[in-house]
């Protein structure tokens, strides 16, 4: 069976997330749980209807599968944990509609729960051990080169870089469950103090506490939920476990490139097809990497081609609508899917996409070794 | 004793002739006796062809500055005094590309592209980091 055969035969039928923000008075498993409930509500399933369960562990020790089945009182036929940092709810996806096919489990249920805000989780670490000493400390140092060498390469600016940002608070002020909603101006983003330079305080993903869950199953079954589905018409994913030895992978070319051969591909369309784009994006040269690694403009482009209102609401190319990591929720790329989901079901007020019916979510996890997309539609 | 207050790098099977190399501030990194790729980070096999009983070899330490960044956030109290100080990828000119430091020049010097040269510092009596610092001019 070749992936495009997969297209469209598996839907994500419920959503469910918590409160985001500081949730002091919660535990990361019970943030899990709590979505998890949500989830089921939103879909019409019962606890006792979910045969699959995959867990993300998150900061803090929390997120153990065993656990979280334990308090879920679930048994289910396949289940267990992924681990892909930033992308492993893309390949949660992905893993559950394979299994999902072969009819290894009927409806899965997707996890993730966090308190790394009120712990204080600060991402001081460094990249690799090696790297310490050199004081590379944080995941945005590599951003921080790539976006410096998209300067020297193709002259673009940090005042077109600010677009992202700015772009992304503008769409926050539409959504009741984003953290960051005060929108924001170019003198306040250039006001504001370099991190690692020339990446600024707004080009920073806002940690947060919170929980996420997705329930999906296959096409035939997802017709008679609560919810309409959402079909999963693309997937694509590629690894990099050599991104510390092989030069040149700061924009994540090759391995982006290769992800949207893959996601293309199986739904059988292009980048201009797409209403819609949700980049997962702890830091804004991640929307810079896609934009022109899945095809979206020409390779160098990006800062001039994001100008003008083309990637705000009403634009050609709608462009983390829900605020994304800068300013809706830290939920490494749950949140995006989330809002993707709801989008296409026209459940998004304010920031609702018209007529929105096709659109693509990529996500990145570590420092570039994981890349995944999903193409979903209504 | 040293009052050097950064981490120092952990030593382990792999990486203890790197480190034993720059030590002797010589700048090394694995080369593959059968098909001749020379890598870095170091490993039990050829990252190219899985080839066994890696060497180790000289490297010239030029190479120039594929990109790099300013810190100006504080992770680590060793470098409070540093700040704002520079991370940068060197591409050298054997092919690999490092993580280091550009030392002996202010942050507004630096480019990409421009040309560097390795430099050691004993950071500790036990401990010295291969570093860069530049060399001729910018390039256009």
């Amino acid at each position: 069976m070749g992936l495009q055969e997969l297209s469209d035969t598996v839907c994500i039928v419920g959503v469910g997330d918590t409160k985001q923000g500081a949730v002091p008075d919660k535990t990361g498993d019970e943030l899990a749980i709590e979505a998890a409930r949500a989830a089921l509500e939103d879909c019409g399933l019962k606890k006792d209807d979910i045969d699959g369960l995959f867990v993300q562990p998150s900061y803090g020790r929390q997120g153990d599968y065993l656990k979280v089945g334990l308090m879920l009182g679930l048994n289910p036929r396949v289940g267990g944990a992924v681990e892909a940092s930033g992308a492993t709810g893309c390949y949660m996806i992905q893993h559950a509609a394979l299994l999902l096919n072969a009819g290894m489990a009927n409806y899965i249920l997707l996890v993730y729960g966090t308190n790394q805000k009120t712990n204080r989780n600060r991402f001081g670490g460094a990249l690799l051990e090696e790297h310490a000493p050199y004081g590379a400390f944080n995941p945005s140092g590599p951003f921080a080169f790539a976006f410096r060498r998209h300067m020297h390469l193709y002259g673009t600016t940090e005042e077109q870089l600010a677009t992202i940002a700015i772009n992304q608070r503008a769409h926050a002020g539409l959504n009741p469950k984003a953290v960051q909603q005060t929108p924001i101006t170019l003198d306040d983003y250039m006001s504001a103090r370099y991190i690692v330079e020339p990446l600024r305080l707004f080009d920073y993903c806002y940690i947060t506490d919170g929980g996420h869950a997705f329930i999906l199953t296959t096409a035939d079954r997802a017709t008679d939920l609560k919810k309409p589905p959402v079909y999963i018409r693309g997937m694509g994913r590629q690894e990099a476990f050599r991104a510390y030895e092989t030069p040149d992978l700061v924009m994540q070319s090759f391995q982006q490139e290769a992800v949207a051969e893959m996601v293309f591909d199986m739904a059988g369309c292009t980048p201009q097809d797409m209403q819609a784009l949700y980049v997962q994006d702890a830091y804004s040269p991640a929307v810079i990497a896609a934009l022109e690694n899945y095809g979206f403009c020409p390779r160098g482009e990006s800062g001039r081609w994001i100008q003008d209102g083309r990637i705000a609401l009403g634009g050609e190319l709608p462009l983390n609508v829900n605020g994304g990591q800068l300013s809706e929720t830290y939920m490494v790329g749950w949140q995006n899917t989330c809002d993707a989901v709801r989008q296409l079901r026209g459940e998004c007020g304010a920031r609702q996409i018209k007529a929105v019916e096709r659109l693509m979510c990529t996500y990145t996890g570590g420092l570039r070794e994981h890349a995944g997309a999903l193409i979903l539609r209504s | 004793m040293s009052d050097y207050n950064k981490p120092l790098p952990v030593i382990e099977k792999w990486n203890e002739p790197y480190w034993q190399a720059a030590k002797r501030h010589e700048f090394v990194a694995q080369r593959c006796p059968a098909c001749g790729y020379i890598h870095l980070p170091p490993g039990p096999v050829c990252t190219n062809c899985l080839g066994p009983d890696q060497v180790w070899v000289q490297l010239s330490g030029k190479g120039s500055i594929y990109s790099y960044g300013i810190y100006h956030q504080q992770w680590h109290p060793g470098f409070a005094d540093d700040i704002p100080y520079n991370v940068a990828l060197i591409d050298l000119d054997e092919g690999l590309q490092i993580v280091s430091q550009v030392v002996d020049c202010e942050n507004d010097a630096l480019g990409c592209g421009l040309r560097v040269e390795v430099t050691f510092d004993d950071v500790t009596p036990e401990i010295t980091l291969p570093k860069f610092r530049l060399v001729g001019t910018k390039q256009a």
